[in-house]
């Protein structure tokens, strides 16, 4: 009897403690690609680790500045893009739908 | 059913954080976007905030909270660098380890940090170093943030040095290296970890579980985070579990490539011409955000009409705010709060006057430190590749009917 009691508190306790009992669910958010040459590509390769708002909301920028994101990717985060005809396709497809026209 | 219905509702709301527009001329730093809605989606133990990615959760305050000297806990900004965080941490077995150049590597757990060391509490503004981001011209790199990268809240946890007394630290450990519970998807990632120098250790810097009066909210970092008041938030470790001490700072490239600015006296670089020499960003510069009213807020002609919003600095404390409403030609003072939440908190201020002609109605608000420091009007920041540290004077236009 004192052991139940003893277990009910406890667990009682936990409750109160912590606001969010057994864990928290994060809702998926979509954020659509736009449609080009090279999406199919980006998309397995960008979307395996983050969200695509992550990448979208970095602004339109230049292809140097997506070309050292995605070798950034690869060097420091170790994306599985192994290939430079791999590079290509996303750091084009990157540039051509969220470029700013500028080269550099 | 339901599920289709909110992936139907979650494509509306992924356009809302898309990329804004701007029709500033290249090269000068305007204000921040400001027109950004909230998500019609909830994150947990949040209300919807302005949402630019669920994996991480990346999620911005609206400007309209910033009109009180604290940020409630569900409208706090969300910022995760790694996207696999722990969906559930079990307050009764979590522990924070304490290695490296030690004494004796310990864990402690959590009650033990509620028992067994002097309690703290101190108010304390959290601002990403890349809040406003999207003031600067050419676009910056990074997530394009309004101004809504921060908020203000009163912690409660332990002292950091009282932690790292219990382990003690040898005399060769020179640097403190923090990590959370977050991870990448691929285990050869390196982890999210931050250090300190320990000459920069002080009595203000607390492992915090209670923000608000409330546990963290996990979004926020529960049941542990690291509060090092005066900084930006970069090294505000959230799910803190481990603490290594080490001799030689490690190589690191949150330390060594993130986060960093132009080693020179304008904080400043071009795009063709980047600045090989860095530094951390470390001390947030002064600053105020005006909450309200806001901008396309309608105001009646002649109606008393109090602006409201908030203001800080890196720690030297804020000693006036000042509101123009001629395009910053005249400036008056603004009413600030007691600052009885200390140096590192929000000063709320208040301006109350009345418009008098109807039209548009341009309302500018800059903060002066105790340092005699003044925010700079926002064509005059300088460009840096991060688009760190803006702290432009603030303005918002309403108009008066």
């Amino acid at each position: 009897m004192m052991k139940k009691l003893i277990l009910i508190l406890l667990l009682m306790s936990t409750t109160l403690f912590a606001q969010v009992d057994g864990g928290i669910t994060i809702p998926y958010i979509d954020f659509p690609m736009k449609e080009g040459k090279g999406v199919y590509s980006t998309r397995g390769k960008c979307n395996m680790c983050h969200s695509w708002g992550y990448t979208l909301n970095q602004g339109l920028q230049s292809k140097k500045f997506w070309y050292e994101k995605v070798m950034k990717m690869i060097i420091v985060f170790k994306a599985p893009i192994k290939t430079q005809e791999d590079i290509d396709t996303v750091v084009n497809y990157l540039f051509e739908n969220y470029g700013n026209g500028k080269l550099q | 059913m339901e599920r289709r219905d909110f992936f139907k509702k979650a494509i509306v709301v992924a356009g809302s954080a898309a990329v804004g527009t701007s029709t500033l001329d290249a090269g000068e730093t305007g204000n921040p976007i400001d027109n950004r809605k909230v998500s019609d989606v909830a994150f947990p133990e949040k209300r919807p905030l302005i949402t630019y990615s669920d994996r991480p959760p990346l999620l911005e305050t609206p400007r309209e909270v910033f009109t009180s000297a604290l940020t409630p806990n569900d409208l706090f900004f969300v910022r995760w660098h790694m996207p696999m965080i722990p969906k559930y941490i079990n307050p009764n077995t979590f522990t924070i380890s304490i290695n490296g150049l030690v004494e004796k590597e310990i864990k402690v757990s959590l009650k033990e940090l509620k028992t067994q060391f002097k309690q703290v509490e101190l108010t304390a503004v959290l601002q990403c170093g890349g809040n406003s981001r999207t003031a600067f011209k050419p676009t910056a790199g990074g997530i394009q943030w309004g101004v809504g990268a921060m908020g203000c809240a009163r912690w409660k946890g332990v002292r950091l040095k009282d932690v790292l007394k219990k382990a003690g630290l040898k005399k060769e450990a020179a640097w403190i290296g923090f990590n959370g519970e977050d991870k990448a998807v691929y285990s050869e990632t390196a982890n999210f970890v931050r250090e300190l120098n320990l000459e920069h250790l002080n009595d203000n810097i607390i492992l915090a579980y209670e923000m608000n009066g409330e546990d963290l909210p996990y979004l926020n970092g529960y049941p542990l985070r690291l509060v090092i008041p005066g900084v930006y938030s970069d090294s505000w470790i959230k799910m803190i579990s481990n603490i290594t001490a080490t001799k030689e700072k490690q190589k690191l490239h949150f330390m060594e490539k993130a986060y960093r600015i132009p080693d020179n006296e304008c904080e400043c670089e071009t795009p063709d011409n980047l600045v090989k020499k860095t530094k951390p960003i470390e001390e947030m510069n002064v600053n105020s955000i005006i909450g309200y009213p806001v901008t396309g807020s309608k105001v009646r002609n002649a109606s008393d009409l109090i602006v409201r919003g908030v203001a800080f600095d890196g720690g030297h404390g804020i000693k006036k705010v000042q509101i123009s409403i001629d395009g910053g030609e005249m400036w008056e003072d603004a009413l600030l709060n007691d600052g009885s939440e200390g140096k590192y908190a929000y000063r709320a201020f208040t301006y109350a006057f009345k418009p008098k002609n109807s039209g548009k109605l341009t309302i500018m608000c800059k903060a002066t430190n105790e340092k005699g420091e003044e925010q700079p009007f926002a064509k005059d920041i300088k460009w840096n590749h991060g688009g760190y540290k803006y702290n432009g004077i603030d303005k918002i236009t309403v108009e008066v009917v």
